[in-house]
């Protein structure tokens, strides 16, 4: 009897176990996420991994291009995971960090910045070295201080970009003003501002015609567009708290909102709190509910991917672009915002894959343009060198023209390429919104945009040095 | 001396036990011991932790103005979310508590918003809540020709919304005061109706005193969650803690510090003072619940 129970017992374990067993089968992670990758393991060829921070129609495009590499030769097969820019620092430093990153990446210059002096990336030195088509000259001015900074080159530039203003020619005719002429001045674009501002019978808006922090905060580019330096490159710290204009840009986005005396107000202020509130009602950035594609703001200041997006979410509006109207008595300037590009982890498996594919992707087909071109063309962003930018197929574009020529034809600000910069920009928004709602002075504002960015500065400088950069 | 049974029984415990023992020692109580640590040094995940002493608690004490005001707003947060969430979570289960057709339907009900997803629900609020064409805005203005506050967007109201939409919440403390209450014995209904106890003399003296105890639970845990709210504020203003630092709460200051600018070890300092505020808090409560909860079979 006993060894009948001792019997049916083990048989339960063990088909517990052939249970177990199974389902970890079933469920174990396949080595390959499709048959063409399944099929390139089995020819022997070395699959690596690419994360793109770019998601929808702007993936869907990098992935044709990816498609075409893996056709093109038979040693690499690359698989694309579109990662999205949603949380790209924590995703890239965790990954890298722990020992399990990709084998190429695509990230933001901000965020290259912030990792690369601690050695997570491959310095890419001697692979630009070999390579005649990634030299500095080839590039826009602006480009090459983004990629090499600390000594090393970084990053393989895949995009940039250009700040621009656009109007809604729709919107000028209703408020009686010429839609083929945008305003030129900082006066005359307060002065559209005003005329495109329509509000409601209780006060709250119905209409902007412009807010220097829409789509988002620009505090960077408005502090050096009035002639201030956020960052002073030769002490290597800030020194915006003394520094008169970028006082003055705070005050500027100031006058948007309404303060305490009436008399003192400007015509095209609003309520900061209607400004709250109507900047968190509006529609979704990537939708057909933009704020300037349904008209509730006529001017805004954007980049030249709107030339793509804009036929995409609202094929029927009429807009324009322009040079964004700057202050008397400074030179005019453009602004490149950022980069996006290629990193190879330090920790990467097959750098020297990751390393044929950049190759690949920076030259020219045989008698064609190079896919880094086409890329861009495809999702209308600017290629970062100048004869891939000056391609028919940009620059007949008579809207995308304008955001390249920008490039060519002004001094260029760009954020300084240094380990604190996310802090240095959220510190400017941060001080700019308790500006504009009365919370501060922008004299103290500015003190303390200066004050938080030099202490984590002195806190860096005070570390050992480490990394590949080391 | 343990018999051979009762060796086996051990062994057998601890081996399917193993799998969380395994899992506290590993993610919870080295990270634990580990960020007394880092908070004493400069940490980044990256390089080798570098030892600063005192640093970065004085940087937080007396350099930081953000710190203090992310400790403002979650205590404030605290002070009216907790009452609040104990308040409607105790009311709703005293009504559904009531020997009803449908009972068990509109516990379920009740209860429902509680699984929802965190992130959802707080994306459905934003919605909800939308100063310009939002659901409670359009009402108001509908009902009673009123134009509503900016809600989220608005300094004054951004923390009293999201007090209001932690009662969304409610339903596991609800779920707890049920079963404290199915524990009520009925006589002592009995006895008080006898005596001539209406219903708020029988809520007041047999029901609350019989609750103390799954009150003082209820009040330990929403206390602990209170001080370590993050999620929604981090979805509904995109990690900013907007506007003007209104809605920058503790955690998510914290979280901005250690992975948006990895200051490891000065979150890890921060961490440590959630830490003894809320046992402080706990231990507050713990000691004053001698005066206050009463135990059945006391």
């Amino acid at each position: 009897m006993n060894g009948h129970s001792d019997i049916k017992r083990w048989l339960l374990w063990a088909a517990a176990l052939a249970a177990g067993a199974l389902l970890l089968f079933v469920l174990w992670p396949s080595a390959a996420s499709s048959d063409e990758e399944r099929q390139a393991i089995r020819d022997g060829r070395e699959v690596i991994v690419y994360w793109d921070r770019h998601s929808g129609h702007e993936h869907a495009e990098r992935r044709k291009l990816i498609n075409e590499f893996n056709h093109s030769q038979n040693e690499v097969y690359i698989r694309a995971v579109p990662i999205g820019f949603e949380a790209l620092m924590e995703k890239a430093l965790t990954s890298i960090a722990g020992s399990a990153p990709p084998d190429i990446m695509s990230l933001d210059g901000s965020v290259i910045c912030q990792l690369a002096g601690d050695g997570l990336f491959l310095p890419l030195d001697d692979f630009v070295a070999g390579e005649p088509e990634i030299r500095p000259d080839k590039f826009f001015p602006s480009i090459w201080p983004m990629i090499k900074f600390d000594g090393h080159v970084w990053v393989i530039p895949t995009t940039t970009d250009i700040i621009c203003l656009i109007w809604n020619k729709q919107e000028f005719i209703k408020a009686g003003l010429d839609p083929e002429r945008p305003p030129q001045t900082l006066e005359e674009l307060e002065d559209y501002a005003a005329k495109l501002t329509v509000r409601k019978p209780n006060g709250a808006i119905e209409q902007m015609g412009f807010l220097p922090w829409l789509p988002w905060d620009n505090s960077f580019m408005w502090g050096e567009f009035f002639g201030g330096k956020w960052y002073n490159e030769k002490t290597g710290l800030s020194e915006c708290g003394s520094d008169p204009a970028i006082i003055r840009s705070f005050a500027w986005q100031l006058s948007f909102t309404q303060g305490p005396d009436p008399s003192k107000d400007k015509p095209y202020a609003m309520d900061p709190n209607m400004v709250t509130s109507f900047s968190k009602g509006l529609g979704e950035y990537m939708s057909a509910n933009n704020p300037f594609y349904t008209g509730r703001v006529a001017m805004m200041t954007e980049g030249e991917w709107q030339v793509a997006y804009i036929p995409k979410y609202a094929p029927s509006l009429d807009w324009g672009v322009a040079p964004i109207p700057q202050p008397a008595g400074v030179t005019p300037m453009a602004y490149d915002p950022t980069i996006v590009g290629d990193i190879i982890p330090a920790t990467a498996r097959h750098p020297e894959a990751a390393k044929k594919f950049l190759h690949w992707f920076y030259n020219n087909r045989p008698g064609g343009t190079s896919p880094v071109s086409d890329y861009n063309a495809a999702i209308r962003n600017i290629p970062p060198r100048i004869d891939d930018a000056m391609q028919e197929r940009f620059m007949k574009n008579p809207k995308f023209s304008v955001f390249v020529r920008q490039l060519l034809d002004r001094p260029v600000v760009a954020l300084p390429s240094i380990p604190s910069n996310r802090l240095l920009t959220d510190e400017m928004e941060r001080q700019r919104e308790r500006v504009v709602m009365h919370e501060t002075t922008p004299e103290e504002a500015a003190r303390m945009v200066q004050d938080t960015v030099n202490r984590e500065i002195m806190r860096l400088r005070s570390l050992p040095k480490g990394g590949a950069a080391k | 001396m343990m018999t051979r049974m009762e060796k086996r029984n051990l062994a057998m415990g601890l081996l399917f036990a193993s799998p969380w023992v395994l899992g506290f020692l590993v993610f919870t109580l080295y990270p634990l011991i580990m960020s007394i640590y880092y908070s004493f040094t400069s940490f980044n995940v990256v390089q080798p932790a570098v030892w600063v002493g005192l640093d970065n608690y004085r940087e937080l004490f007396f350099k930081d103005p953000v710190f203090w005001t992310a400790l403002y707003n979650t205590l404030y947060f605290t002070l009216f979310s907790v009452p609040l969430c104990l308040a409607s979570g105790l009311g709703i289960a005293m009504l559904l508590n009531q020997k009803l057709p449908g009972q068990s339907v509109f516990r379920t009900l009740f209860f429902l918003p509680s699984i929802v997803p965190i992130v959802a629900s707080a994306v459905l609020w934003l919605w909800v809540l939308n100063p310009e064409s939002g659901l409670v805005n359009s009402l108001l203005m509908q009902w009673f020709g009123i134009q509503g506050p900016g809600w989220i967007a608005s300094p004054e109201w951004s923390k009293p919304s999201l007090i209001l939409m932690s009662v969304w919440g409610i339903g596991g403390a609800m779920v707890i005061f049920l079963a404290g209450l199915a524990d009520v014995p009925p006589t002592l209904y009995e006895v008080a109706e006898l005596d001539g106890a209406g219903a708020w003399a029988k809520f007041r003296h047999v029901t609350l005193p019989m609750l103390t105890p799954t009150i003082l639970f209820n009040l330990v845990m929403g206390l602990i969650s209170s001080f370590q709210y993050f999620t929604q504020v981090y979805v509904m203003t995109g990690g900013k803690g907007t506007p003007v630092d209104t809605t920058m709460f503790y955690a998510l200051y914290l979280y901005r510090n250690s992975f948006y600018y990895l200051r490891m070890g000065y979150a890890s300092a921060m961490a440590w003072m959630l830490f003894m505020v809320i046992l402080a808090a706990t231990v507050g409560v713990l000691v004053s619940s001698r005066k206050w909860v009463f135990y059945h079979g006391e």
